[in-house]
Protein backbone atom coordinates (compact mmCIF):
# COMPACT_ATOMS: atom_id res chain seq x y z
CA UNK A 1 0.00 0.00 0.00
CA UNK A 2 2.71 2.40 0.92
CA UNK A 3 4.25 2.18 -2.50
CA UNK A 4 1.15 3.01 -4.47
CA UNK A 5 0.76 6.34 -2.73
CA UNK A 6 4.18 7.40 -3.97
CA UNK A 7 3.47 6.53 -7.56
CA UNK A 8 2.08 8.94 -10.07
CA UNK A 9 1.80 9.35 -13.80
CA UNK A 10 4.04 12.09 -14.99
CA UNK A 11 2.59 14.43 -17.57
CA UNK A 12 4.86 16.43 -19.81
CA UNK A 13 3.81 19.89 -18.69
CA UNK A 14 5.32 23.22 -19.55
CA UNK A 15 5.10 26.51 -17.78
CA UNK A 16 4.79 29.70 -19.73
CA UNK A 17 7.34 31.91 -17.99
CA UNK A 18 5.42 35.13 -18.61
CA UNK A 19 1.86 34.21 -17.74
CA UNK A 20 2.72 31.23 -15.51
CA UNK A 21 0.10 29.26 -17.39
CA UNK A 22 0.54 25.51 -17.44
CA UNK A 23 0.08 23.63 -20.66
CA UNK A 24 0.76 20.21 -22.01
CA UNK A 25 3.93 19.91 -24.02
CA UNK A 26 2.73 19.73 -27.59
CA UNK A 27 5.18 17.04 -28.65
CA UNK A 28 3.49 14.40 -26.50
CA UNK A 29 1.29 12.34 -28.74
CA UNK A 30 1.10 9.21 -26.62
CA UNK A 31 -2.31 10.09 -25.21
CA UNK A 32 -5.66 9.24 -26.66
CA UNK A 33 -7.90 12.09 -27.67
CA UNK A 34 -10.18 11.55 -24.68
CA UNK A 35 -7.28 11.69 -22.28
CA UNK A 36 -5.91 14.70 -24.03
CA UNK A 37 -9.15 16.61 -23.80
CA UNK A 38 -9.58 15.79 -20.11
CA UNK A 39 -6.04 16.90 -19.37
CA UNK A 40 -6.38 20.14 -21.26
CA UNK A 41 -9.72 20.96 -19.65
CA UNK A 42 -8.24 20.25 -16.24
CA UNK A 43 -5.31 22.50 -17.04
CA UNK A 44 -7.56 25.35 -18.13
CA UNK A 45 -9.50 25.16 -14.87
CA UNK A 46 -6.23 24.99 -13.02
CA UNK A 47 -4.98 28.11 -14.76
CA UNK A 48 -8.21 29.93 -14.05
CA UNK A 49 -8.00 28.96 -10.42
CA UNK A 50 -4.42 30.09 -10.33
CA UNK A 51 -5.34 33.49 -11.69
CA UNK A 52 -8.02 33.93 -9.07
CA UNK A 53 -5.60 32.84 -6.37
CA UNK A 54 -3.01 35.36 -7.50
CA UNK A 55 -5.54 38.15 -7.21
CA UNK A 56 -5.89 37.40 -3.50
CA UNK A 57 -3.63 39.07 -1.01
CA UNK A 58 -0.76 36.94 0.30
CA UNK A 59 -0.46 34.18 1.38
CA UNK A 60 -2.51 33.48 -1.77
CA UNK A 61 -4.68 30.78 -0.36
CA UNK A 62 -8.45 30.78 -0.33
CA UNK A 63 -9.67 32.12 2.99
CA UNK A 64 -11.85 29.86 5.09
CA UNK A 65 -15.45 29.87 3.83
CA UNK A 66 -16.68 31.94 6.74
CA UNK A 67 -16.69 34.88 7.22
CA UNK A 68 -17.46 36.04 3.68
CA UNK A 69 -15.80 38.92 2.00
CA UNK A 70 -18.50 41.62 2.21
CA UNK A 71 -17.31 43.60 -0.81
CA UNK A 72 -18.98 41.58 -3.52
CA UNK A 73 -22.19 41.12 -1.57
CA UNK A 74 -22.42 44.87 -1.12
CA UNK A 75 -21.95 45.45 -4.84
CA UNK A 76 -24.57 42.89 -5.74
CA UNK A 77 -27.01 44.38 -3.27
CA UNK A 78 -26.43 47.81 -4.71
CA UNK A 79 -27.13 46.58 -8.22
CA UNK A 80 -30.22 44.76 -7.09
CA UNK A 81 -31.56 47.82 -5.31
CA UNK A 82 -31.11 50.00 -8.35
CA UNK A 83 -32.74 47.32 -10.49
CA UNK A 84 -35.66 47.19 -8.09
CA UNK A 85 -36.15 50.93 -8.28
CA UNK A 86 -35.99 50.78 -12.07
CA UNK A 87 -38.63 48.09 -12.01
CA UNK A 88 -40.83 50.13 -9.74
CA UNK A 89 -40.55 53.03 -12.13
CA UNK A 90 -41.84 50.69 -14.87
CA UNK A 91 -38.49 50.85 -16.61
CA UNK A 92 -38.47 47.12 -17.19
CA UNK A 93 -35.72 46.94 -19.77
CA UNK A 94 -33.36 48.83 -17.54
CA UNK A 95 -34.32 46.55 -14.66
CA UNK A 96 -33.53 43.47 -16.72
CA UNK A 97 -30.17 44.92 -17.67
CA UNK A 98 -29.26 45.70 -14.08
CA UNK A 99 -30.43 42.31 -12.85
CA UNK A 100 -28.29 40.71 -15.52
CA UNK A 101 -25.25 42.58 -14.24
CA UNK A 102 -26.03 41.51 -10.70
CA UNK A 103 -26.43 37.89 -11.81
CA UNK A 104 -23.14 38.00 -13.64
CA UNK A 105 -21.47 39.33 -10.56
CA UNK A 106 -23.05 36.65 -8.40
CA UNK A 107 -22.03 33.95 -10.84
CA UNK A 108 -18.42 35.03 -10.78
CA UNK A 109 -18.28 34.91 -7.01
CA UNK A 110 -15.16 32.90 -6.18
CA UNK A 111 -15.83 29.23 -5.75
CA UNK A 112 -14.54 28.88 -2.24
CA UNK A 113 -17.19 31.14 -0.79
CA UNK A 114 -20.08 29.31 0.82
CA UNK A 115 -22.43 27.76 -1.69
CA UNK A 116 -25.51 28.56 0.37
CA UNK A 117 -24.93 32.28 0.00
CA UNK A 118 -24.46 32.03 -3.75
CA UNK A 119 -27.60 29.96 -4.17
CA UNK A 120 -29.73 32.33 -2.16
CA UNK A 121 -28.47 35.33 -4.04
CA UNK A 122 -28.83 33.79 -7.48
CA UNK A 123 -32.30 32.49 -6.74
CA UNK A 124 -33.49 35.93 -5.69
CA UNK A 125 -31.91 37.66 -8.65
CA UNK A 126 -33.26 35.20 -11.19
CA UNK A 127 -36.74 35.40 -9.70
CA UNK A 128 -36.65 39.19 -9.92
CA UNK A 129 -35.40 39.11 -13.47
CA UNK A 130 -38.18 36.70 -14.35
CA UNK A 131 -40.65 39.24 -13.01
CA UNK A 132 -39.04 42.00 -15.03
CA UNK A 133 -39.22 39.87 -18.17
CA UNK A 134 -42.82 39.00 -17.50
CA UNK A 135 -43.85 42.61 -17.28
CA UNK A 136 -42.62 43.08 -20.82
CA UNK A 137 -44.17 39.85 -22.10
CA UNK A 138 -40.86 38.01 -22.25
CA UNK A 139 -42.51 34.74 -21.31
CA UNK A 140 -39.68 32.55 -22.57
CA UNK A 141 -37.01 34.47 -20.73
CA UNK A 142 -39.20 34.63 -17.66
CA UNK A 143 -39.73 30.90 -17.68
CA UNK A 144 -36.02 30.15 -18.08
CA UNK A 145 -35.14 32.51 -15.26
CA UNK A 146 -37.81 31.08 -13.01
CA UNK A 147 -36.49 27.61 -13.64
CA UNK A 148 -32.97 28.75 -12.83
CA UNK A 149 -34.26 30.37 -9.68
CA UNK A 150 -35.99 27.28 -8.34
CA UNK A 151 -32.91 25.29 -9.22
CA UNK A 152 -30.90 27.56 -6.96
CA UNK A 153 -33.40 27.52 -4.14
CA UNK A 154 -36.37 25.19 -4.40
CA UNK A 155 -37.77 25.67 -0.90
CA UNK A 156 -39.29 28.96 0.20
CA UNK A 157 -39.30 30.32 -3.32
CA UNK A 158 -43.03 30.46 -4.01
CA UNK A 159 -42.66 33.55 -6.16
CA UNK A 160 -40.38 31.82 -8.61
CA UNK A 161 -42.63 28.78 -8.82
CA UNK A 162 -45.62 30.97 -9.48
CA UNK A 163 -43.80 33.03 -12.08
CA UNK A 164 -42.57 29.97 -13.92
CA UNK A 165 -46.07 28.53 -13.95
CA UNK A 166 -47.54 31.78 -15.12
CA UNK A 167 -45.08 32.04 -18.00
CA UNK A 168 -45.90 28.53 -19.11
CA UNK A 169 -49.60 29.33 -18.92
CA UNK A 170 -49.10 32.40 -21.05
CA UNK A 171 -47.39 30.30 -23.68
CA UNK A 172 -50.23 27.81 -23.61
CA UNK A 173 -48.04 24.96 -22.35
CA UNK A 174 -50.66 23.65 -19.97
CA UNK A 175 -49.20 20.24 -19.28
CA UNK A 176 -45.78 21.63 -18.49
CA UNK A 177 -47.32 24.31 -16.30
CA UNK A 178 -49.25 21.65 -14.43
CA UNK A 179 -46.22 19.50 -13.71
CA UNK A 180 -44.13 22.53 -12.81
CA UNK A 181 -46.71 23.85 -10.38
CA UNK A 182 -47.32 20.43 -8.91
CA UNK A 183 -43.64 20.10 -8.24
CA UNK A 184 -43.66 23.54 -6.66
CA UNK A 185 -46.55 22.70 -4.36
CA UNK A 186 -44.92 19.41 -3.43
CA UNK A 187 -41.63 21.04 -2.51
CA UNK A 188 -43.13 24.02 -0.75
CA UNK A 189 -45.57 21.95 1.22
CA UNK A 190 -49.28 22.61 1.46
CA UNK A 191 -49.06 24.66 4.61
CA UNK A 192 -46.44 27.26 3.85
CA UNK A 193 -47.52 30.79 3.09
CA UNK A 194 -47.98 31.79 -0.50
CA UNK A 195 -48.89 28.28 -1.55
CA UNK A 196 -52.48 29.45 -1.87
CA UNK A 197 -51.59 31.43 -4.93
CA UNK A 198 -49.82 28.45 -6.41
CA UNK A 199 -52.89 26.32 -5.88
CA UNK A 200 -55.06 28.98 -7.42
CA UNK A 201 -52.90 29.08 -10.50
CA UNK A 202 -52.90 25.31 -10.56
CA UNK A 203 -56.68 25.27 -10.66
CA UNK A 204 -56.60 27.66 -13.55
CA UNK A 205 -54.11 25.43 -15.29
CA UNK A 206 -56.24 22.39 -14.80
CA UNK A 207 -59.15 24.15 -16.42
CA UNK A 208 -56.83 25.04 -19.26
CA UNK A 209 -55.75 21.44 -19.64
CA UNK A 210 -59.36 20.37 -19.85
CA UNK A 211 -60.13 23.02 -22.43
CA UNK A 212 -57.15 22.24 -24.61
CA UNK A 213 -57.87 18.52 -24.83
CA UNK B 1 34.07 -37.37 21.27
CA UNK B 2 31.23 -35.82 19.40
CA UNK B 3 29.40 -38.09 17.09
CA UNK B 4 29.19 -35.81 14.05
CA UNK B 5 26.93 -38.04 12.09
CA UNK B 6 24.25 -38.39 14.72
CA UNK B 7 24.51 -34.69 15.50
CA UNK B 8 24.06 -33.79 11.83
CA UNK B 9 20.68 -35.46 11.71
CA UNK B 10 18.78 -32.96 13.95
CA UNK B 11 20.58 -30.04 12.39
CA UNK B 12 19.62 -31.23 8.93
CA UNK B 13 16.08 -31.69 10.15
CA UNK B 14 15.95 -28.18 11.56
CA UNK B 15 17.51 -26.57 8.51
CA UNK B 16 15.13 -28.36 6.14
CA UNK B 17 12.17 -27.38 8.28
CA UNK B 18 13.12 -23.74 8.56
CA UNK B 19 14.12 -23.57 4.91
CA UNK B 20 10.86 -24.99 3.71
CA UNK B 21 8.88 -22.69 5.97
CA UNK B 22 10.81 -19.68 4.75
CA UNK B 23 10.29 -20.55 1.09
CA UNK B 24 6.62 -21.17 1.69
CA UNK B 25 6.17 -17.88 3.48
CA UNK B 26 8.06 -15.88 0.89
CA UNK B 27 6.20 -17.54 -1.96
CA UNK B 28 2.88 -16.98 -0.23
CA UNK B 29 3.61 -13.34 0.40
CA UNK B 30 4.76 -12.77 -3.11
CA UNK B 31 1.69 -14.34 -4.51
CA UNK B 32 -0.55 -12.31 -2.23
CA UNK B 33 1.20 -9.10 -3.21
CA UNK B 34 0.85 -10.01 -6.84
CA UNK B 35 -2.82 -10.64 -6.36
CA UNK B 36 -3.26 -7.33 -4.59
CA UNK B 37 -1.53 -5.41 -7.35
CA UNK B 38 -3.40 -7.26 -10.02
CA UNK B 39 -6.67 -6.02 -8.53
CA UNK B 40 -8.07 -3.20 -10.56
CA UNK B 41 -7.95 0.16 -8.82
CA UNK B 42 -11.33 1.45 -7.66
CA UNK B 43 -10.96 4.84 -9.26
CA UNK B 44 -9.47 5.92 -12.56
CA UNK B 45 -6.08 7.63 -12.34
CA UNK B 46 -6.13 10.72 -10.19
CA UNK B 47 -5.49 13.36 -12.83
CA UNK B 48 -5.23 16.32 -10.47
CA UNK B 49 -2.78 14.50 -8.26
CA UNK B 50 -0.70 13.49 -11.23
CA UNK B 51 -0.60 17.05 -12.45
CA UNK B 52 0.38 18.28 -9.02
CA UNK B 53 3.29 15.87 -8.80
CA UNK B 54 4.26 16.52 -12.39
CA UNK B 55 4.48 20.19 -11.55
CA UNK B 56 6.57 19.46 -8.49
CA UNK B 57 8.96 17.44 -10.57
CA UNK B 58 9.01 19.91 -13.42
CA UNK B 59 12.55 21.17 -12.98
CA UNK B 60 14.65 20.46 -14.89
CA UNK B 61 12.08 20.96 -17.65
CA UNK B 62 11.73 18.17 -20.16
CA UNK B 63 11.68 20.48 -23.15
CA UNK B 64 15.06 21.68 -24.35
CA UNK B 65 14.63 25.41 -24.74
CA UNK B 66 16.46 27.33 -27.40
CA UNK B 67 17.57 29.97 -24.92
CA UNK B 68 20.67 27.99 -24.17
CA UNK B 69 21.92 27.66 -20.64
CA UNK B 70 19.45 30.11 -19.13
CA UNK B 71 17.60 28.17 -16.49
CA UNK B 72 13.83 28.51 -16.72
CA UNK B 73 12.13 29.36 -13.47
CA UNK B 74 10.84 26.64 -11.22
CA UNK B 75 7.09 26.43 -10.86
CA UNK B 76 5.89 29.32 -8.72
CA UNK B 77 4.31 28.42 -5.44
CA UNK B 78 0.96 29.92 -6.35
CA UNK B 79 0.59 27.47 -9.22
CA UNK B 80 1.36 24.60 -6.90
CA UNK B 81 -1.21 25.90 -4.44
CA UNK B 82 -3.82 26.02 -7.14
CA UNK B 83 -2.93 22.50 -8.22
CA UNK B 84 -3.13 21.33 -4.62
CA UNK B 85 -6.56 22.88 -4.29
CA UNK B 86 -7.72 21.07 -7.39
CA UNK B 87 -6.32 17.88 -5.98
CA UNK B 88 -8.22 18.37 -2.74
CA UNK B 89 -11.38 18.91 -4.74
CA UNK B 90 -10.99 15.63 -6.56
CA UNK B 91 -10.22 13.92 -3.25
CA UNK B 92 -13.47 15.15 -1.81
CA UNK B 93 -15.38 13.87 -4.79
CA UNK B 94 -13.79 10.46 -4.33
CA UNK B 95 -14.41 10.36 -0.61
CA UNK B 96 -18.06 11.19 -1.22
CA UNK B 97 -18.27 8.41 -3.77
CA UNK B 98 -16.71 5.94 -1.36
CA UNK B 99 -19.03 6.95 1.43
CA UNK B 100 -22.11 6.56 -0.66
CA UNK B 101 -20.99 3.22 -2.01
CA UNK B 102 -19.86 1.68 1.25
CA UNK B 103 -23.24 0.84 2.69
CA UNK B 104 -24.64 -0.66 -0.46
CA UNK B 105 -21.50 -2.63 -1.10
CA UNK B 106 -21.34 -4.11 2.40
CA UNK B 107 -24.97 -5.13 2.11
CA UNK B 108 -24.30 -6.82 -1.19
CA UNK B 109 -21.27 -8.55 0.27
CA UNK B 110 -23.30 -9.89 3.19
CA UNK B 111 -25.84 -11.32 0.85
CA UNK B 112 -23.10 -12.79 -1.25
CA UNK B 113 -24.11 -10.90 -4.34
CA UNK B 114 -20.61 -9.60 -4.97
CA UNK B 115 -17.30 -11.32 -4.69
CA UNK B 116 -14.61 -10.77 -2.13
CA UNK B 117 -12.39 -9.20 -4.78
CA UNK B 118 -14.64 -6.22 -5.08
CA UNK B 119 -14.64 -5.71 -1.36
CA UNK B 120 -10.85 -5.94 -1.28
CA UNK B 121 -10.60 -3.37 -4.00
CA UNK B 122 -12.95 -1.11 -2.12
CA UNK B 123 -11.01 -1.41 1.13
CA UNK B 124 -7.82 -0.65 -0.68
CA UNK B 125 -9.33 2.43 -2.27
CA UNK B 126 -10.51 3.58 1.14
CA UNK B 127 -7.08 3.16 2.64
CA UNK B 128 -5.49 4.96 -0.27
CA UNK B 129 -7.85 7.87 0.11
CA UNK B 130 -7.00 8.14 3.79
CA UNK B 131 -3.34 8.38 2.92
CA UNK B 132 -4.08 10.81 0.17
CA UNK B 133 -6.01 13.13 2.47
CA UNK B 134 -3.26 13.04 5.05
CA UNK B 135 -0.76 13.84 2.35
CA UNK B 136 -2.76 16.79 1.07
CA UNK B 137 -3.16 18.21 4.55
CA UNK B 138 0.57 17.88 5.17
CA UNK B 139 1.37 19.59 1.87
CA UNK B 140 -1.05 22.40 2.58
CA UNK B 141 0.44 22.97 6.00
CA UNK B 142 3.85 23.08 4.40
CA UNK B 143 2.81 25.96 2.16
CA UNK B 144 0.94 28.01 4.71
CA UNK B 145 0.62 27.07 8.35
CA UNK B 146 -2.89 25.97 9.28
CA UNK B 147 -4.09 25.84 5.68
CA UNK B 148 -4.57 22.12 6.12
CA UNK B 149 -7.54 22.78 8.36
CA UNK B 150 -9.46 24.75 5.78
CA UNK B 151 -8.30 23.41 2.43
CA UNK B 152 -10.93 20.72 2.33
CA UNK B 153 -13.67 23.10 3.39
CA UNK B 154 -12.71 25.42 0.58
CA UNK B 155 -12.49 22.57 -1.88
CA UNK B 156 -15.91 21.34 -0.84
CA UNK B 157 -17.50 24.72 -1.37
CA UNK B 158 -15.81 24.96 -4.72
CA UNK B 159 -17.27 21.68 -5.86
CA UNK B 160 -20.76 22.58 -4.72
CA UNK B 161 -20.56 26.00 -6.30
CA UNK B 162 -19.44 24.45 -9.55
CA UNK B 163 -22.38 22.05 -9.44
CA UNK B 164 -24.90 24.83 -8.84
CA UNK B 165 -23.43 27.00 -11.59
CA UNK B 166 -23.51 24.11 -13.98
CA UNK B 167 -27.18 23.42 -13.31
CA UNK B 168 -28.18 27.02 -13.68
CA UNK B 169 -26.10 27.25 -16.81
CA UNK B 170 -28.00 24.27 -18.18
CA UNK B 171 -31.28 26.11 -17.75
CA UNK B 172 -29.95 29.27 -19.29
CA UNK B 173 -28.56 27.41 -22.25
CA UNK B 174 -32.04 26.32 -23.22
CA UNK B 175 -33.05 29.93 -23.70
CA UNK B 176 -32.26 30.12 -27.39
CA UNK B 177 -33.99 26.87 -28.15
CA UNK B 178 -37.08 27.93 -26.22
CA UNK B 179 -37.03 31.32 -27.88
CA UNK B 180 -36.99 29.74 -31.32
CA UNK B 181 -39.87 27.49 -30.34
CA UNK B 182 -41.89 30.39 -29.01
CA UNK B 183 -41.31 32.46 -32.13
CA UNK B 184 -42.60 29.59 -34.21
CA UNK B 185 -45.57 29.09 -31.93
CA UNK B 186 -46.34 32.78 -31.95
CA UNK B 187 -46.21 32.85 -35.72
CA UNK B 188 -48.55 29.89 -35.95
CA UNK B 189 -50.96 31.47 -33.49
CA UNK B 190 -50.95 34.67 -35.51
CA UNK B 191 -51.51 32.68 -38.66
CA UNK B 192 -54.41 30.95 -37.01
CA UNK B 193 -55.93 34.29 -36.11
CA UNK B 194 -55.47 35.52 -39.66
CA UNK B 195 -57.11 32.44 -41.05
CA UNK B 196 -60.04 32.77 -38.72
CA UNK B 197 -60.49 36.38 -39.63
CA UNK B 198 -60.05 35.57 -43.29
CA UNK B 199 -62.64 32.86 -43.02
CA UNK B 200 -64.98 35.24 -41.30
CA UNK B 201 -64.67 37.97 -43.90
CA UNK B 202 -64.48 35.44 -46.73
CA UNK B 203 -67.62 33.65 -45.60
CA UNK B 204 -69.56 36.89 -45.34
CA UNK B 205 -68.63 37.75 -48.92
CA UNK B 206 -69.56 34.28 -50.09
CA UNK B 207 -72.98 34.62 -48.52
CA UNK B 208 -73.53 37.86 -50.34
CA UNK B 209 -72.39 36.37 -53.65
CA UNK B 210 -74.55 33.32 -53.16
CA UNK B 211 -77.58 35.48 -52.57
CA UNK B 212 -76.81 37.35 -55.75
CA UNK B 213 -76.38 34.12 -57.67
CA UNK B 214 -79.63 32.75 -56.34
CA UNK B 215 -81.44 35.90 -57.33
CA UNK B 216 -79.93 36.08 -60.80
CA UNK B 217 -80.06 32.42 -61.73
CA UNK B 218 -83.28 30.55 -61.95
CA UNK B 219 -82.18 26.97 -62.76
CA UNK B 220 -82.77 24.43 -60.03
CA UNK B 221 -79.39 22.64 -59.86
CA UNK B 222 -77.52 25.89 -59.45
CA UNK B 223 -79.78 26.91 -56.63
CA UNK B 224 -79.17 23.64 -54.91
CA UNK B 225 -75.38 24.02 -55.13
CA UNK B 226 -75.66 27.54 -53.87
CA UNK B 227 -77.70 26.33 -50.95
CA UNK B 228 -75.00 23.80 -50.20
CA UNK B 229 -72.39 26.55 -50.27
CA UNK B 230 -74.49 28.65 -47.93
CA UNK B 231 -74.78 25.83 -45.46
CA UNK B 232 -71.04 25.27 -45.77
CA UNK B 233 -70.22 28.89 -45.03
CA UNK B 234 -72.68 28.88 -42.15
CA UNK B 235 -70.83 25.87 -40.78
CA UNK B 236 -67.54 27.70 -41.09
CA UNK B 237 -68.98 30.69 -39.27
CA UNK B 238 -70.18 28.39 -36.55
CA UNK B 239 -66.68 26.94 -36.39
CA UNK B 240 -65.22 30.39 -35.98
CA UNK B 241 -67.64 31.10 -33.18
CA UNK B 242 -66.89 27.81 -31.58
CA UNK B 243 -63.15 28.37 -31.64
CA UNK B 244 -63.37 31.95 -30.47
CA UNK B 245 -64.68 31.57 -26.88
CA UNK B 246 -61.68 29.77 -25.38
CA UNK B 247 -59.40 32.48 -26.68
CA UNK B 248 -61.52 35.15 -25.07
CA UNK B 249 -61.61 33.36 -21.73
CA UNK B 250 -57.86 33.04 -21.88
CA UNK B 251 -57.53 36.74 -22.43
CA UNK B 252 -59.84 37.44 -19.53
CA UNK B 253 -57.47 35.72 -17.21
CA UNK B 254 -54.79 38.35 -17.52
CA UNK B 255 -54.82 42.04 -18.26
CA UNK B 256 -51.47 42.06 -20.03
CA UNK B 257 -52.52 39.23 -22.25
CA UNK B 258 -55.64 41.11 -23.23
CA UNK B 259 -53.47 43.96 -24.37
CA UNK B 260 -51.21 41.73 -26.43
CA UNK B 261 -53.92 39.74 -28.01
CA UNK B 262 -55.99 42.81 -28.63
CA UNK B 263 -52.99 44.22 -30.44
CA UNK B 264 -52.61 41.01 -32.34
CA UNK B 265 -56.25 41.00 -33.22
CA UNK B 266 -56.09 44.59 -34.40
CA UNK B 267 -53.07 43.82 -36.54
CA UNK B 268 -54.68 40.68 -37.87
CA UNK B 269 -57.89 42.51 -38.58
CA UNK B 270 -56.00 45.19 -40.46
CA UNK B 271 -54.18 42.57 -42.46
CA UNK B 272 -57.42 40.73 -43.09
CA UNK B 273 -59.07 43.94 -44.21
CA UNK B 274 -56.30 44.41 -46.73
CA UNK B 275 -56.64 40.88 -47.84
CA UNK B 276 -60.40 40.67 -47.89
CA UNK B 277 -60.95 42.02 -51.41
CA UNK B 278 -58.71 39.31 -52.77
CA UNK B 279 -60.40 36.67 -50.64
CA UNK B 280 -63.80 37.86 -51.65
CA UNK B 281 -62.75 37.90 -55.31
CA UNK B 282 -61.44 34.39 -55.19
CA UNK B 283 -64.55 33.08 -53.51
CA UNK B 284 -66.84 34.88 -55.96
CA UNK B 285 -64.88 33.49 -58.92
CA UNK B 286 -65.25 30.07 -57.44
CA UNK B 287 -68.92 30.69 -57.16
CA UNK B 288 -69.14 31.69 -60.78
CA UNK B 289 -67.48 28.50 -61.84
CA UNK B 290 -70.00 26.55 -59.86
CA UNK B 291 -72.78 28.60 -61.28
CA UNK B 292 -71.68 27.75 -64.83
CA UNK B 293 -72.02 24.14 -64.09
Amino acid sequence: MAQTIDLFNQYPLTLDPASKAISLTPSSSTYTSAQLSSITSELTTLNALHRSLISLEPPNIPPPPLPINPKRSAQINKLRDSANTAYRKNNHQEAVRLYTYAIEMALTRPGWEPVAVAREELAGLYANRAQAWMSQQGWVEGMVDARASVEGKPVGNVKAWWRGGKCLVEMGRWEEAKSFLNRGVEIEGKTSEGVKELLQLLEEVEEGVKRST
Amino acid sequence: MVDWITLAVPFAYLSILIGSLATFSSLYRKRKALKATSLEPWFPPHLQRDIYFSLMHLDPPPTPTSKGDKKPPAVPESVLKAALLRRAGEDIRRIMALRSQKQALSMLLQRGSVGDDLWQRFLRAEKEMEEEVRDVVAEANAYVPNWGQTIFQSANEMINNAVVRERIEKHQKKLDEEKAWWEKKKASIQEGFMKELDAETGSSTTTTTTTTTTTTTTTAPVASTAAAVVSESAASIKKVEASAPPASTVTESDDDAVLVEADDQAAAAAAAAQKSPAAGGSSSSKKKKKGKK
